[in-house]
């Protein structure tokens, strides 16, 4: 097997790139042919862990139950804005069961965030951390978070961006509420010249809404002290992430603590961080010298653990006659809450459309609203909404067909960096989308259906990153009997790691699926991987799986040329047969080849490759709605979607496709129904509950038509796999919102499109 | 770090470097900073509950105030039965009760007194998975299967009422459940299928 | 929540207790308000185990009693409620989820508290004995155009809509006796109680809804206004019950949920159903007349557009 090298590779993750030195492969595997011509990669694969979810023998953090476990929660401030005075934890304490509490009182100060500390006594939202209690029972523990007097002075507060824009806003920081004191700007071309020339202008305002993940499993942490190393069992999407975080605020060595996640309920980003209360639940654990279980529940999960931020966009563009568009100019802002997060959501007017003169001005602005977090593609839902709701306006404004004008205005190169994609198969997309959804039937007259309920059809586009990239690893070892474990330190959240994993392994050695085992989330021996976020875990670990798998059959031909006595040249491998083709009597299987060997395993490392130097990697899509709009009511009813999208290498139809209906139904939920609602008198949510939390359910799914119009992105990685999680939610509430002004002839511009907007909108038309 | 150079990426990435402890020693635990109070064990008000749990009778003392999904989790480890809203809004508790699906999460434990609960550990057969649950692997109605127990138990419900449901049947019967990662069109697909294989077999 | 819990056989068990204790008949409300601190009780009374308050009974020209007990899921099945009172069917079919059906009875729901989710969340408001309606100025997406003052809930019962329209009566046992009382004044305003919803006192348990037996020839539907498919409280809803002649309504009644603290009829609204012609413009003329009084709240006016708009649907559809 050849030896590593180390490059700096760029790669892209949820906002922003990065640069890491990562160690690559030296002998970088050829791209995978078409998947017409693998065994089993882009098939439908059910998936491995099945089995574990529908029998109910999954353990999740939230399930897990040691010995002598203590159970821990947290007390919270009921407040948007407060100083604590003091924190009395007397009667609490006295309380039978009651085994530990921590706060400000008591606790070490250890920094969180960059501006505060695990126990703050500046209280910055409804929600914010106060106290933890460790008690025998949760029901005891639940009980001492009553017995808890707090006693602090309320502090003016503000939970609306604009409002905490202003010069008369309570401050949240000393040095005022907009993040960084300034927005964010960037600029190409020039933006006032090309209004001044353009044939048509659009301008326009929108807004959408605070979402949050609500994924079903709560975030949850179970820890475990033995002597000084520490064990976390935690619902997260970023194994590694946790653990230097719980690493450093306890000041012990990374080594010492391991992170364990096997199953978990969703995360959707917000797992992506560590939280306080895995911190909380370590020094709990140490105190009592027992095993600690701490758990949010559903109202901490909808005021305290990340939210989609707000934004408030305003959008002017421009278009000459012949549908060439000529500038776009972004202006937004959104509440990050108490502590430093990102409301931007500019990406999609930069990037989207080949487009000369574009200015973008965002603003992040402090509030007393819980933090953000990212969710599912961050900025980019909001983003393409508000674009592409303009886009739609300008192309009437010129009397184009919406998907003329954007197949014309598509980039064939990176329009901020003038590089050359990898791949790009937008404009496939828009045709055999709108091919799907039947695109010439739609109304030419927004509005024109006879009748209370009228019928629309609507599309837009998706961009988003992807690719993912190195530095990931997997570590292959193969058994005496032919079964193999494949091991990689990343995260399966729903999206089917497990399951491609171990299709790689049997795809490239031919070893039995129910042979082989994949063991994913466990810092302590698996190997380095990304975050599980930004649909980076299939691109990034694929082709380390891939690669691993290949160097374990570079391994094996060279024990099989050994022990047949053969020239390497000559073997070759074919459904787990190594033969002689100079010799047909001599041929050995696996499990027979093993056999023969003193080893008792054989191991062989993978990597994922660079990244291309000087192109760019990117998924891209389109997608079609058909609604109808009962007038009447104001209720929107998604038919149908078309999702026709570009994202490399299909892994596995089955969970692809899973992942697209997921997506899109999260998109629709987006347009039509979910939203944090913050009662503006008293700076608190309203609405902490799942019944409140709208979202929808099993009779809300419309039709879903999912395309794939990529083969494979051969330039990116070995198996050319770009990343299917976050597309999948980027077009869905836009294409809505667009087919409901092809319905109605009215434009609802605000998120989601509730039945109330709709109506009043209708009625004052 | 200044604040003016803060993004939320950057704050993800840094998630390690971010955070700055101050002095916190680690400790090996002596025998003495273990800290125990007496074992857990049943307040005076405790009621005793008999009831069959996936066909076995089950004699145990429970407080008033447990819900069916606390005594089913924690005092007889069926873990399987999920515990997402506590408040009977999103199905993911779902048990059958006499064979009618209910919320465990929203009924108090005592009110079982009696009564004949199914689980999803109920539905297996030893090893061997039900029909419902073959479906759901099958068609994949499920992603991080959080909500999958409540959503097989709820189609188990279904087909208990009515062996031969329509789709439209299927639908309504399973809109007391959500999932938030929206598998619902695998969902469905499974509670179909699942009612075909049944009236096949 | 810690309480000790009685599970008595008799109603007379249950006055011997004391009046204090709140009772739990399927719990889906009162658990939800004991997990949520709304209610605080150191004694809960199951009342499954009463006898015979769990039967739909057919008397007859006397009309049909239903016990309090009776599941919502059982009040669908039972064959004697589809052939004589299908707006009761139509209407239970309607509420909450099939699991929620199999747990909550049918006493239950015409005594659940409100939704408000101010009421349900920490806020010391009115109705919880505070002295601020948090609705008043803020989020009242949900609340009423009518009748509200000095708190502007909304009733969340489904059935209690179709209940009046089909003029049932209730009654009411307690020590002293029994009682009964039509719907419409079973529930009260809160400019009567602003702490309650209905007249029950302490002590009083509900043990029968009687369904009058229903006048020959009319027709009858709930149209329940929701904002997802299935599982939601009414944004506004509409239980009709109308009698056509050719394209005329002969006589009939509208009874309106989602619009005021109790399930809403007007009698003038009514009077003027009597002999309203189907054509679209006295549609149009009735149906922009409905709720001429309404005071909507700041994010609620477009209830009274949905009202008439549900009105002027089911008129299309029944006439
Ligand atoms: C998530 C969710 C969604 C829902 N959606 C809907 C909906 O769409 N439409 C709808 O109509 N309802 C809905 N409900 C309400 C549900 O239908 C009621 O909770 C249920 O009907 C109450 O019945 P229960 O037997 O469980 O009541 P319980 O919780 O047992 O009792 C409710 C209240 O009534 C009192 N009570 C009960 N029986 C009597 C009696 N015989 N005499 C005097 N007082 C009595 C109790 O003391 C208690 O205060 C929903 C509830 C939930 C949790
Ligand atoms: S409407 Fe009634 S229940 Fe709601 S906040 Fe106002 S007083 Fe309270
Ligand atoms: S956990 Fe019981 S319904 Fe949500
Ligand atoms: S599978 Fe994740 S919530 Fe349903």
């Amino acid at each position: 097997m050849a030896e590593s090298k180390y490059v700096k590779s760029k790669i892209f993750f949820e906002e922003e790139f990065e640069e890491k030195l990562a160690e690559v492969p030296t002998d970088p595997k050829g791209p995978w042919p078409a998947n017409d011509n693998l065994k089993i990669i882009g098939k439908p694969v059910s998936r491995i862990d099945g089995y574990d979810k529908v029998s109910g023998t999954a353990v999740y953090t939230f399930d897990i139950n040691l010995p002598r476990m203590a159970q821990a929660r947290i007390l919270r401030s009921a407040v948007p804005h407060a100083k604590i005075k003091k924190i009395d934890t007397g009667k609490a304490e006295s309380l039978p069961g009651v085994l530990g509490i921590l706060s400000s009182n008591n606790a070490q100060e250890i920094k969180w965030f960059n501006t505060s500390s695990l126990f703050d006594t500046h209280l910055r939202y409804q929600g914010d951390e106060i106290a933890c209690v460790v008690a025998e029972s949760e029901a005891i523990a639940l009980k001492a978070l009553k017995l808890i007097k707090i006693e602090f002075d309320e502090l003016p507060f503000t939970v609306d961006a604009k409002e905490a824009m202003g010069e008369k806003a309570p401050k949240i920081y000393d040095e005022g509420n907009i993040q960084g004191g300034k927005p964010f700007e960037y600029a190409r071309g020039d933006v006032d010249k090309a209004f001044q020339e353009a044939d048509a202008i659009v301008e326009d305002t929108f807004d959408t809404q605070v979402a949050i993940h609500n994924p079903t499993e709560v975030h949850c942490s179970v820890v475990n002290w033995d002597g000084d190393d520490l064990t976390v069992w935690d619902s997260t999407q970023a194994i590694y992430g946790v653990r230097d975080t719980v690493a450093d605020a306890l000041k012990m060595p990374a080594s010492k603590v391991r992170i364990i996640k096997k199953y978990m309920g969703g995360g959707f980003g917000s797992k992506l961080e560590c939280g306080k209360y895995t911190v909380m639940a370590a020094l709990l654990a140490r105190k009592i010298g027992r095993p600690v279980r701490i758990v949010v529940d559903r109202k901490e999960m909808n005021l305290a653990v990340g939210n989609r931020p707000n934004s408030v966009q305003k959008l002017k563009l421009a278009a000459s006659k012949d549908g060439t568009l000529t500038a776009i100019s972004h202006y937004s802002y959104g509440a990050i809450g108490g502590y430093e997060g990102g409301a931007g959501c500019s990406w999609p007017a930069r990037q989207m459309y080949k487009c000369d003169n574009v200015k973008v001005e965002e603003y992040s602005v402090f509030t007393n609203t819980g933090p953000t977090r990212p969710f599912r593609a961050p900025g980019y839902p909001q983003g393409i909404f508000a674009l592409d709701s303009a886009i739609d306006m300008l192309a009437e404004k010129i009397r184009m067909n919406p998907l003329e004008f954007r197949m014309k205005n598509n980039a064939e190169k990176h329009p901020m960096w003038n590089a050359p994609f990898t791949s790009k198969l937008l404009k496939e997309a828009y045709e055999q989308g709108a091919k799907a959804i039947g695109w010439d039937k739609r109304n030419n007259q927004p509005g024109a259906d006879k009748g209370p309920v009228k019928k629309g059809m609507g599309m837009a586009s998706q961009i988003w990153w992807g690719g993912g990239g190195p530095p990931s690893h997997a570590v292959l070892k193969l058994n005496r009997d032919g079964s193999a474990r494949v091991i990689a330190g990343t995260q399966d959240l729903g999206t089917g790691t497990y399951t491609f994993m171990a299709q790689i392994v049997h795809e490239v050695l031919d070893i039995p699926m129910d042979k082989i085992e994949v063991i994913l989330g466990d810092t302590a021996v698996g190997p380095y991987c990304p975050s599980s976020g930004g649909s980076t875990t299939a691109p990034s670990v694929s082709p380390a799986v891939r690669d691993a798998a290949e160097n374990m059959k570079i391994k094996l031909l060279e024990a099989a040329a050994a022990q047949l006595e053969s020239e390497k040249k000559n073997l070759v491998y074919v459904n787990g047969l190594i033969s002689d083709t100079s010799n047909p009597e001599k041929k050995i299987d696996i499990p027979g080849l093993m056999g023969k060997m003193g080893e008792q395993t054989i191991t062989t490392t993978g990597s994922r490759e660079a990244n291309p130097e000087g192109y760019i990697t990117q998924t891209f899509g389109a997608q079609f709605a058909k609604v109808e709009v009962d007038t009447l009511t104001g209720k929107i009813k998604v038919n149908k979607i078309v999702a026709a999208h570009d994202i490399g290498r299909v892994l596995n139809r089955k969970t692809l496709d899973n992942q697209f209906h997921g997506g899109i139904m999260q998109g629709l939920s987006y347009a039509l129904m979910e939203e944090q609602i913050v009662d503006i008198n008293t700076g608190k949510v309203v609405n902490t509950n799942l019944h409140d939390y709208k979202i929808p359910i099993i009779a809300d799914i419309p039709e879903i038509e999912v395309i794939i119009v990529s083969e494979a992105d051969p330039m990116n990685s070995n198996t050319g796999v770009k990343g299917c999680g976050e597309p999948a939610i980027i077009p869905t509430a836009a294409a809505i919102a667009n087919a409901v002004y092809n319905a109605i002839g009215v434009r609802i511009k605000s998120l989601p499109m509730t039945p109330d907007k709709v109506l009043m909108a209708l009625n004052q038309a | 770090m200044s604040p003016k150079d803060i993004s939320r990426r950057k704050f993800i990435k840094n998630l390690g470097g971010g955070v700055v402890g101050a002095g916190v020693a680690i400790q090996t635990l002596s025998a003495k900073t273990r800290k125990e109070s007496k074992p857990p064990s049943k307040s005076d008000s405790a009621v005793a509950l008999t009831f069959t749990v996936n066909k076995k009778p089950i004699t145990l003392l429970v407080e008033p105030e447990s819900t069916l999904a606390d005594v089913l989790r924690n005092d007889l480890k069926l873990t399987g039965t999920k515990v997402v809203c506590n408040h009977g809004e999103c199905g993911a508790c779902t048990v059958l009760l006499d064979g009618r699906a209910v919320y465990s999460c929203h009924m108090l434990a005592l009110d079982a007194q009696g009564k004949s609960v199914t689980t999803i550990e109920g539905l297996m057969d030893g090893e061997k998975l039900h029909p419902v649950q073959e479906a759901f692997v099958e068609h994949d109605g499920l992603q991080c299967g959080f909500c999958t127990p409540g959503q097989v138990m709820a189609a188990e419900a279904i087909l208990i009422k009515n062996p031969k449901p329509g789709k439209e049947e299927i639908i309504e019967g399973m809109s007391g459940n959500l999932c938030r990662c929206a598998a619902y069109p695998n969902i469905l697909k499974s509670a179909v299928a699942a009612a075909e294989k049944l009236n096949k077999s | 929540m810690q309480f000790s819990y009685i599970q008595p056989t008799s109603i007379e068990e249950v006055f011997k207790l004391g009046s204090a204790a709140p009772l739990y008949a399927g719990g889906t409300d009162l658990i939800g308000l004991m997990k949520d601190d709304i209610i605080k009780t150191d004694k809960v009374i199951n009342i499954k185990k009463l006898k015979g308050l769990d039967k739909i009974e057919d008397k007859g020209n006397k009309g049909i009693e239903i016990g309090p007990l009776v599941k919502i899921a059982d009040l669908i099945e039972n064959e004697t409620i589809q052939e004589k009172c299908p707006l009761l069917v139509q209407t239970a079919k309607e509420i909450a989820s099939p699991q929620l059906r199999n747990m909550g009875t049918v006493g239950g729901n015409i005594c659940q508290r409100p939704r408000c989710w101010y009421y349900r969340g920490d806020f010391d408001c009115i109705r919880k004995g505070g002295d601020t309606c948090y609705a008043v100025g803020g989020e009242n997406k949900y609340h009423c155009i009518i009748g509200g003052g000095p708190c502007f809930i909304v009733h969340p019962s489904d059935l209690a809509v179709a209940l009046l329209a089909l003029d049932a009566k209730i009654e009411i046992t307690s020590e002293n006796g029994q009682k009964t009382v039509p719907v419409n004044d079973f529930f009260i305003l809160p400019e009567d109680d602003e702490t309650k919803e209905n007249i029950l006192e302490p002590g009083e348990i509900v043990t029968k809804i009687i369904l009058p037996e229903q006048a020959k020839g009319f027709k009858t539907t709930y149209i329940k206004f929701k904002e997802r498919s299935s599982w939601d409280f009414a944004v506004v809803s509409v239980a009709a019950v109308l009698k056509t002649d050719g394209n005329m309504i002969k006589n009939g009644k509208l009874a309106f949920g989602g619009v005021a603290p109790h399930p809403w009829m007007e009698a003038e609204i009514n009077q003027k159903l009597t002999g309203l012609n189907t054509d679209e413009a006295s549609v149009d003329a009735f149906t922009s007349s409905l709720f001429h009084n309404a005071e909507p709240m700041e994010k609620n006016e477009y209830k009274v557009i949905l009202a008439r708009n549900l009105v002027k649907r089911i008129i299309d559809n029944l006439a």
